[in-house]
């Protein structure tokens, strides 16, 4: 009978073992990627993020950041651009090292990856037409309402007190909530103030205007790692770094962020 | 998340699917008739204009054709679907109309040609018997015609039935929160992607039930073989 138990909890011992050698990670990401000499971050294409300029070269916020982070790493930064629904997924199959890309930090994608440090703001914002002359949250509270279904827009709906009144009805992505604005089916969207930023004034969005008075909750972006990689604490130092010697602050400058850069410096 | 509220939720998102798949159904198999009549009329100008409504519905995607009734209202004539007196201030009820009736429409010309495809294959002899019988037009087409083309385009109705089903799928794009909609809410809210994948067993399931009734159909009306 002892010799069964025992052999039973040898088993399970074993088992739990090798589970966690094939689950909990224990080769060295940095080991992996110094190896390469290439950390693949995986974006996509995202102005102010990382877009393209006329001549065709990569640029943008994160593109820069990234750059100076690989230099002092020693290593080469390859942009991979990914489906972004696909990211979780393309991480964990080591197809990229790293989601660098505007990416919110929000305790589901916790479960997913590892966070560093936050290193800008960003926020949602209420969108609408100039004309239809709305101020603030109260005066939303009788009209239609939308976002992207599952957003963080449609979080900050629920979580206003002024703007959870009012009829709300999801929409599949931003673009679309935005054509709900445009042919009036929606009084007032809420989306990414980086998206309103480069929509509103623009083209078909010429009469859309972000309400400067009303305030929704601010998220954060930082860089997503695999779980329990020990990249996160090696960039976190260089993050640092960078803060210190005006690095960062001037490519946030360069890109009109430096108000966002702040905010998160002050967090 | 549970494998078991992924379900409960998708099945809500179905609930919708299967709401308009049967209202569509349900409107667009008259309508059809209608459009039918009207292209094999001997009216010149009806038949033109149907011809032409039909030949334009067919010749253009069913996604844009949903994005025209959601949107152009209130792009160009400034009276946003979502604020029509009928639908009582409800934007699903609004959206869930518009989708509806976009599919109508496209359904209907569809089967509106399968229709005259079924009609204009019984021989004329038949209109002729009857007619030497004393029957007025109206009772050849009722009592005579009708169940032979029933029979007839059963099949091809039921492909386009089975289509169907699986076309409802584009009501996601204009805010319609059918299984497909809740799946993508899943992935962005949850960050599960399986479910995504999950919905096609559901379709699946619901395209076997089909399949089954339609073949039982046709079986019932073998008894009519020519």
């Amino acid at each position: 009978m002892k010799k069964r138990v025992l052999a039973i909890i040898c088993a399970a011992v074993m088992l739990l073992g090798t589970l966690c050698m094939a689950g909990c990670g224990a080769e060295s990401d940095w080991a992996a990627i110094e190896e390469n000499g290439q950390l693949v971050i995986g974006i996509t294409i995202y102005d102010p993020m990382n877009y393209y300029d006329d001549a065709g070269n990569l640029i943008g916020f994160d593109t820069e950041f990234a750059n100076a982070v690989c230099e002092k790493l020693g290593v080469e930064a390859k942009f991979q651009i990914i489906d972004w629904k696909m990211k979780e997924t393309e991480l964990k199959s080591y197809n990229i090292d790293c989601i660098w890309n505007g990416l919110t930090v929000n305790e589901e994608r916790k479960l997913d990856m590892d966070f560093t440090q936050s290193y800008l703001t960003n926020k949602q914002v209420v969108v609408a037409k100039a004309s239809a002359g709305y101020t603030d949250a109260a005066s939303l509270s009788g009209a239609i309402l939308s976002a992207e279904g599952g957003s963080a827009g449609e979080t900050a709906i629920a979580a206003d007190t002024n703007l959870s009144k009012a009829t709300y009805s999801a929409s599949a992505t931003q673009t679309d909530a935005l054509l709900a604005l445009v042919s009036g089916n929606a009084d007032a969207i809420i989306i990414d103030y980086t998206l309103a930023i480069a929509s509103c004034g623009t083209g078909a969005y010429a009469d859309l205007v972000i309400l400067e008075g009303v305030e929704l909750a601010d998220e954060e972006y930082a860089i997503g790692f695999r779980v329990g990689s020990d990249m996160v604490e090696k960039v976190d130092k260089i993050i640092d770094q960078l803060e210190k010697d005006g690095t960062l602050a001037a490519i946030a400058e360069k890109y009109g962020l430096t108000e966002r850069y702040e905010e998160a410096q002050n967090k | 998340m549970l494998f078991w509220d992924v379900t409960l939720q998708l099945l809500e998102g179905f609930g919708l699917t299967c709401l308009l798949f049967i209202s569509t159904l349900v409107l667009a198999l008259p309508l059809g008739l209608v459009f039918a009549f009207g292209s094999m009329s001997k009216t010149k100008p009806l038949q033109f204009i149907t011809r032409g409504f039909v030949y334009i519905i067919r010749g253009t995607p069913l996604l844009l054709q949903l994005m025209i009734v959601v949107y152009l209202p209130g792009i160009v004539f400034h009276h946003p679907l979502t604020k029509w007196g009928i639908f009582g201030g409800n934007v699903e009820v609004a959206y869930f109309c518009g989708a509806l009736a976009a599919f109508v429409i496209n359904y209907a010309c569809y089967f509106s040609e399968i229709y005259r495809g079924g009609i204009e294959n019984i021989p004329r002899g038949q209109y002729e018997a009857g007619q030497v019988l004393g029957m007025t037009k109206r009772q050849v087409f009722f009592k005579v015609i009708l169940l032979q083309v029933f029979k007839n385009i059963l099949a091809p109705i039921s492909n386009e039935t089975i289509t169907l089903v699986k076309d409802t799928a584009l009501a996601r794009s204009v805010a319609v929160a059918e299984i497909f909609f809740v799946s993508y809410e899943l992935l962005s809210l949850k960050n599960i992607i399986w479910p995504l994948f999950y919905t096609g067993v559901f379709y699946l399931v619901f395209n076997t039930i089909l399949t089954i009734l339609f073949n039982k159909l046709e079986k019932r009306l073998s008894y009519f073989r020519s």
